[in-house]
């Protein structure tokens, strides 16, 4: 009973929350005139029907599920770090110029392209980090608020200083990368591409390194009691460095693969529009900040815009219904309530006296 | 530098602040109630695009926003019944409200008037603007002060009648109580949940308003995502402004006039990048002088208080 | 009969709080309440008070039956409560935390002046002083009270709850209290005494009723018992005397000197601490809880930085050392509040278990998982930790099985110096005996202990010698053998002895 409860409870949460998006999903199609069953058998075929499908989507799941783990490793931290949109953003920009302008060999530079775009969401992430632990800034807000300078400055920079002049189109985008410097195709034909491998490892390194090593012991300890954790000699300041590195490195590093495997340049607007950093921290808070749940959810929310884009091509009703089912989802998971209901009972129970 | 600043600018300050005004008013009602909300980003949306609707359906400015008001109130119901009944985390809550007006509005546009991006319509017509008689005369403060929608005029009502509530009367004074030490208060009668949803249906109101004014306050359009941000900078300036109406206000003024200035310099010759950044860039400036309470405090109510 | 509470029976699930509690009041009586932790008082006065509501049994006011919903019902009925930790609001001043709930004023406003004046006749009306325009916050725990106490009578109290009264203040304010209450029974109101504290309790209540695991053991009058008699019927059997062996003090295992601290507003918390402890001694530190003692152990052990001193532990200058690199040089501690800085509620035993060990235990940055696993289950086992599993919440363990888990989690860093606080705060006396014994043990074995608690008896029990702290300062030392409660009581109010 007690093995039941643990491994059900956190797997009954998301369940009854997707129930209750996929409801209020219907309501927004009836309202706007289509059919349930058969806009969610189009957004079905949109997601997973067929190959071609399935691994678009996968590919649309790739920057989220990156964004996602970096979200999850700053929450499971105790830090609300709500800048994954500027921090992809500054890693895609630094991975188009170094594909750009770097000389050498198409692989050296497409390595050098990704480690740059970690570098450059890691430092962007760490400097509001700084600015709290040095001086007390709310990383919540300073993270919000450097999303749109991020977002402006690039768009400056690939306006003006870099803007592509080769062709005609007057859109504010930098010029393509050479195709030597892409990232490779898992499949031929098929848009996936090495970006996807890299966020399976990744959630899987987050995972151990939360679980079993010692930092993330620390790590885990500083999220739930900062106060504990400084006591048993764990360094806040440190290790809120660390982890805004690694939380902003793995956006950036979203960003770089989705330049460096899908878009090949910068293009001012791509990614804020597409949602895949807002997205990819709705599926750490959807899946409790766990790193392979955390993937899962990721799949799941791009399975939900991919099918939103099926719905659209095929129905009339808009793909924004995607936009309405994933907000719902949030906010039921945000409620915990079948685990608080259950937390409350059990907590009566042993701490009846003690009150 | 002279045409730079002149009284048009501080006039426009008075209608750029307006929104961040009203919201941040709201977060302080919130924060007094023990509630961050990160919510008024969303909320405001909510308002801006509503107050449209509403316009568009019953081609009456009052009713429109009436009808802003009712739809905020609405989704200020769900979050106070999430964080406060439901004891969900305030701030992911806040973040999924967020999400959801984005969301919704976005959908709603396509759903209702089947555009993308943003909607505007000629036949509407958007708030009025007050000339006041002999205000408007009156030299150098006339201009400024003059000239602006009912909606301006009432934020700065707003802002006293929150400093008469808070340090006046007994009920804001029992709010401010429920606020400052819920277990007190509910142990001496006052119902504290109460109080709670009072702050965040208030918060609603505010939030309607400001995105009232946001979208039918100079253009009547609505375009995605319009807010850009307001709402983080309302958040900033309740900070700032320590929750309290006079301190917000003041915050306010700070941001509305940078915001009056960005706008300003899109002006002159200037990338508009840059000037667009200035309101950003000053209110995470302005965060280096207010110290945030100290982590340690706040974690050790959080560890404290379920004892 | 003023009250009267009637087989009062309160389950949480299948466990019994409450199990057919009785229990009466006359008017102007003092009854006074006793019992141990978990032994059933809170709850039996949050139902008296409207907090709770009784599984079963009946409270009769002035012989009619009543059931209060919530507070405000007890109050209307005359019945107040000041709590254990103070239900105050910090910012406000003396006089709104008094009128709150019923403020004067016409038509909405609150007429603060008029609330003021209210308060002034108060204090007249019973003989109690306090400074309506002083901020509540700042005032110290005396005055506080006092603030309590003037607001549930201003409510209208006819009965007053008092709940672990006496818990933060200095001896001169307790006397202060026990004579406030004496007073105001002569007036006619009742008083409902909940302590631990027995010499207290004999000194003040009429009449005193025993509660052990959620039932009566006994109700006796005042003259009719002593301390002896009530501490067998609290506990159930005669405690052990604890066999201390004289000390053997060895090398200095920690050295403060000089260590001055001043806090925010420029007053200073610490003002030239001078102190050490040796090898194999306990070192107590007694004072009234707020006078700087909780500071002290920060400093030392790194958690905040002094302005001025010098510490060392073993030999070693640690002073502005952070808390991981004092550990390593020989300190381990346990926290005064095991909630805000001894565990992580969230986390499971295992996680709250390992914290310092997980830097030893390791590999390659690694967790040793095994070793660790196997190190916790045997503390499990040693102090006979009530836990589900490793895995279970630490949310979920009682104070006292917590508690236990933070000592062996402590001790068994097996380092030369330790840093005991409030050990057996909130704990039940099997626990207490427990970890008591095991302190000793270790100061047999060589471990220099620095013991900080607010209990005189514990001080006096465990301590070879004793420091007073009184107002961030140290006060007096004594020597085990020679020290008083007086004497100590004295010192913990600011006084001095020849």
């Amino acid at each position: 009973m007690n093995k039941l409860t643990k491994y059900a409870s956190p797997l009954l949460q998301p369940l009854i929350a997707v129930l209750v998006g996929l409801l209020a999903g219907a309501i927004a199609i009836m309202i706007s005139g289509g059919d349930v069953l058969e806009t969610y058998t189009e957004a079905w075929k949109g997601a997973f029907g067929g190959f071609y499908f399935t691994t678009n989507t996968l590919t649309r799941a790739t920057p989220i599920i990156l964004v996602g783990l970096g979200a999850a490793f700053a929450f499971r931290a105790g830090f609300f770090n709500l800048g994954a949109p500027g921090q992809m953003i500054f890693g895609a920009l630094v991975a188009a110029l170094v594909g750009l302008y770097m000389p050498g060999p198409g692989w050296l530079v497409c390595i050098a392209a990704l480690i740059a775009g970690v570098a450059a969401g890691g430092l962007w992430s760490v400097m509001a980090g700084y600015f709290d632990a040095r001086f007390a800034v709310n990383l919540l807000i300073s993270t919000l608020l450097l999303n749109y300078i991020a977002d402006l400055f690039a768009g400056y920079l690939v306006a003006y200083p870099l803007k592509d002049t080769s062709g005609s189109a007057a859109m504010a985008q930098s010029a393509m990368l050479d195709k030597s410097v892409w990232l490779p195709k898992i499949f031929s034909g098929m848009p996936l591409h090495l970006g996807f491998v890299f966020a399976v490892v990744g959630s899987l390194i987050i995972y151990v390194l939360l679980k079993r090593s010692v930092a993330g012991y620390e790590i885990r300890m500083l999220g739930g009691n900062p106060l504990f954790a400084l006591y048993g000699g764990i360094n806040r300041g440190s290790m809120m460095i660390i982890s805004m590195f690694i939380s902003g490195g793995l956006a950036g590093l979203g960003g770089a693969v989705e330049i460096l495997g899908s878009q090949y340049r910068y293009i001012d607007g791509a990614l804020t529009s597409a949602d895949y950093a807002w997205t990819g921290i709705m599926a750490a808070l959807l899946a409790s900040s766990n790193p392979i749940g955390t993937m899962i959810a990721a799949v799941f929310l791009a399975a939900l815009q991919t099918g939103g884009m099926g719905v659209e091509r095929n129905t009339e009703v808009p793909l924004e219904v995607g936009a309405i089912i994933q907000s719902v989802l949030i906010l039921f998971i945000s409620a915990r309530f079948t685990y608080s209901f259950w937390k409350r009972r059990k907590g009566i129970k042993s701490h009846g006296t003690a009150v | 530098m002279e045409q730079l600043f002149d009284l048009a600018l501080l006039n426009t300050t008075l209608r750029v602040l307006t929104p961040i005004l009203l919201a941040a008013l709201g977060g302080a009602l919130c924060s007094r109630a023990g509630l961050f909300n990160v919510g008024l980003e969303g909320f405001m949306l909510l308002g801006a695009f509503s107050a449209i609707a509403g316009n568009y359906y019953f081609h009456n400015i009052f009713l429109a926003i009436l009808f802003a008001i009712l739809v905020v109130s609405v989704f200020s119901l769900i979050f106070a019944y999430l964080s406060i009944n439901l004891r969900a985390n305030v701030i992911v809550v806040g973040i999924a409200m967020n999400a959801l007006a984005a969301g919704l509005t976005t959908f709603s546009l396509r759903t209702l008037f089947d555009v993308k991006g943003a909607f505007y319509d000629k036949e509407m017509v958007g708030l009025p603007k007050w000339n006041i008689p002999m205000v408007e005369d009156i030299p150098v403060l006339g201009p400024i002060i003059s000239g602006h929608t009912p909606i301006v005029y009432l934020a700065f009502v707003i802002a006293g009648a929150m400093w008469y509530y808070f340090y006046r009367t007994k009920n804001g004074f029992r709010f401010l109580a429920a606020g400052e030490n819920p277990l007190a208060a509910s142990s001496i009668g006052i119902r504290v949940r109460r109080y709670q949803y009072g702050a965040v249906l208030a918060n609603g109101v505010l939030c309607a308003l400001a995105g009232a004014q946001l979208s039918l306050g100079q253009l009547t359009m609505f375009t995605e995502g319009m807010t850009a941000g307001r709402g983080f900078i309302a958040l900033v300036a309740t900070m700032l402004g320590q929750s309290g109406p006079l301190g917000v206000t003041a915050s306010s003024l700070l941001f509305g006039f940078m915001e009056a200035v960005s706008i300003r310099f899109q002006g002159l010759a200037l990338p508009t990048h840059f000037t667009q950044m200035l309101p950003y860039v000053v209110t995470i400036a302005a965060m280096f002088f207010f110290k945030d309470k100290s982590f340690v405090k706040d974690a050790q109510k959080q560890s404290s208080s379920s004892r | 009969m003023q009250l009267q509470m009637d087989n009062i029976t309160k389950k949480y699930g299948e466990f019994s709080a409450n199990r057919g509690i009785s229990l009466s009041l006359k008017a102007g009586e003092v009854h006074a309440i006793v019992g141990e932790n978990g032994a059933g008082k809170t709850t039996l006065m949050r139902i008296l008070y409207g907090m709770e509501q009784p599984t079963s049994g009946a409270i009769r006011l002035n012989g009619r039956e009543v059931s209060f919903t919530s507070p405000l019902d007890a109050i209307r009925h005359g019945i107040g409560m000041v709590h254990q930790h103070f239900m105050l609001f910090p910012s406000f001043t003396v006089a709104e935390n008094i009128v709150i709930g019923n403020e004067p004023g016409k038509s909405g406003r609150f007429d603060r002046k008029h609330a003021i004046q209210i308060v002034e006749e108060l204090c007249g009306q019973y003989g109690m002083k306090v400074d309506p325009r002083a901020v509540a916050g700042s005032s110290p725990p005396g005055v506080q009270q006092r603030v309590e106490i003037l607001k549930v009578l201003y409510q209208g109290a006819e009965i007053i709850i008092l709940d672990e009264p006496t818990g933060v203040l200095t001896p001169l304010e307790v006397q202060e209290l026990l004579q406030a209450i004496k007073h105001l029974s002569k007036q006619g109101k009742s008083f409902i005494l909940i302590s631990h504290k027995l010499n207290e309790v004999l000194e003040v209540a009429d009449r005193i009723t025993v509660l052990r695991d959620g039932m009566v053991t006994g109700t006796v009058k005042k003259g009719e018992t002593d301390a002896r008699q009530l501490s067998l019927l609290m506990v159930g059997r005669d405690l052990e005397e604890l066999k201390k062996k004289p000390s053997i003090p060895g090398e200095k295992v920690l050295e403060v000197s000089g260590v001055t601290l001043r806090g925010t507003k420029g007053k200073p918390i610490l003002e030239n601490i001078y102190l050490d402890v040796r090898a194999g001694e306990v070192v107590g530190i007694a004072g009234i809880s707020g006078n700087g003692q909780s500071e002290l152990l920060q400093v030392v052990s790194g958690l905040i930085r002094s302005d001025k001193g010098n510490i060392r532990i073993s030999g070693t200058d640690v002073t502005g050392m952070s808390p991981k690199a004092i550990r390593e040089r020989g300190l381990t501690h346990i926290p005064e509040d095991r909630y805000v800085w001894g565990a992580n509620r969230e986390a499971t035993v295992l996680d709250t278990g390992i914290m310092a060990h997980h830097r030893r235990l390791q590999q390659g940055g690694l967790l040793k998982q095994k070793e660790l696993k196997a190190l916790v289950s045997q503390w499990v086992s040693k102090f006979s930790i009530k836990t589900g599993s490793l895995e279970t919440r630490t949310q979920y363990l009682s104070g006292g099985n917590l508690q236990k888990l933070i000592v062996a989690r402590e001790l068994e860093q097996g380092a030369p110096f330790l840093i005991a606080a409030e050990p057996t705060r909130g704990v039940d006396i099997g626990a207490m005996e427990t970890i008591h014994g095991e302190l000793l043990k270790r100061r047999d074995g060589g471990t220099g202990i620095l013991l900080v608690s607010s209990e005189l008896t514990e001080i006096l029990k465990l301590s070879d010698r004793i420091l007073v702290m009184y107002e961030g300062q140290i006060a007096g030392e004594l020597s085990a053998a020679e020290a008083t409660e007086e004497q100590l009581g004295l010192l913990m109010a600011g006084g001095s002895i020849q």
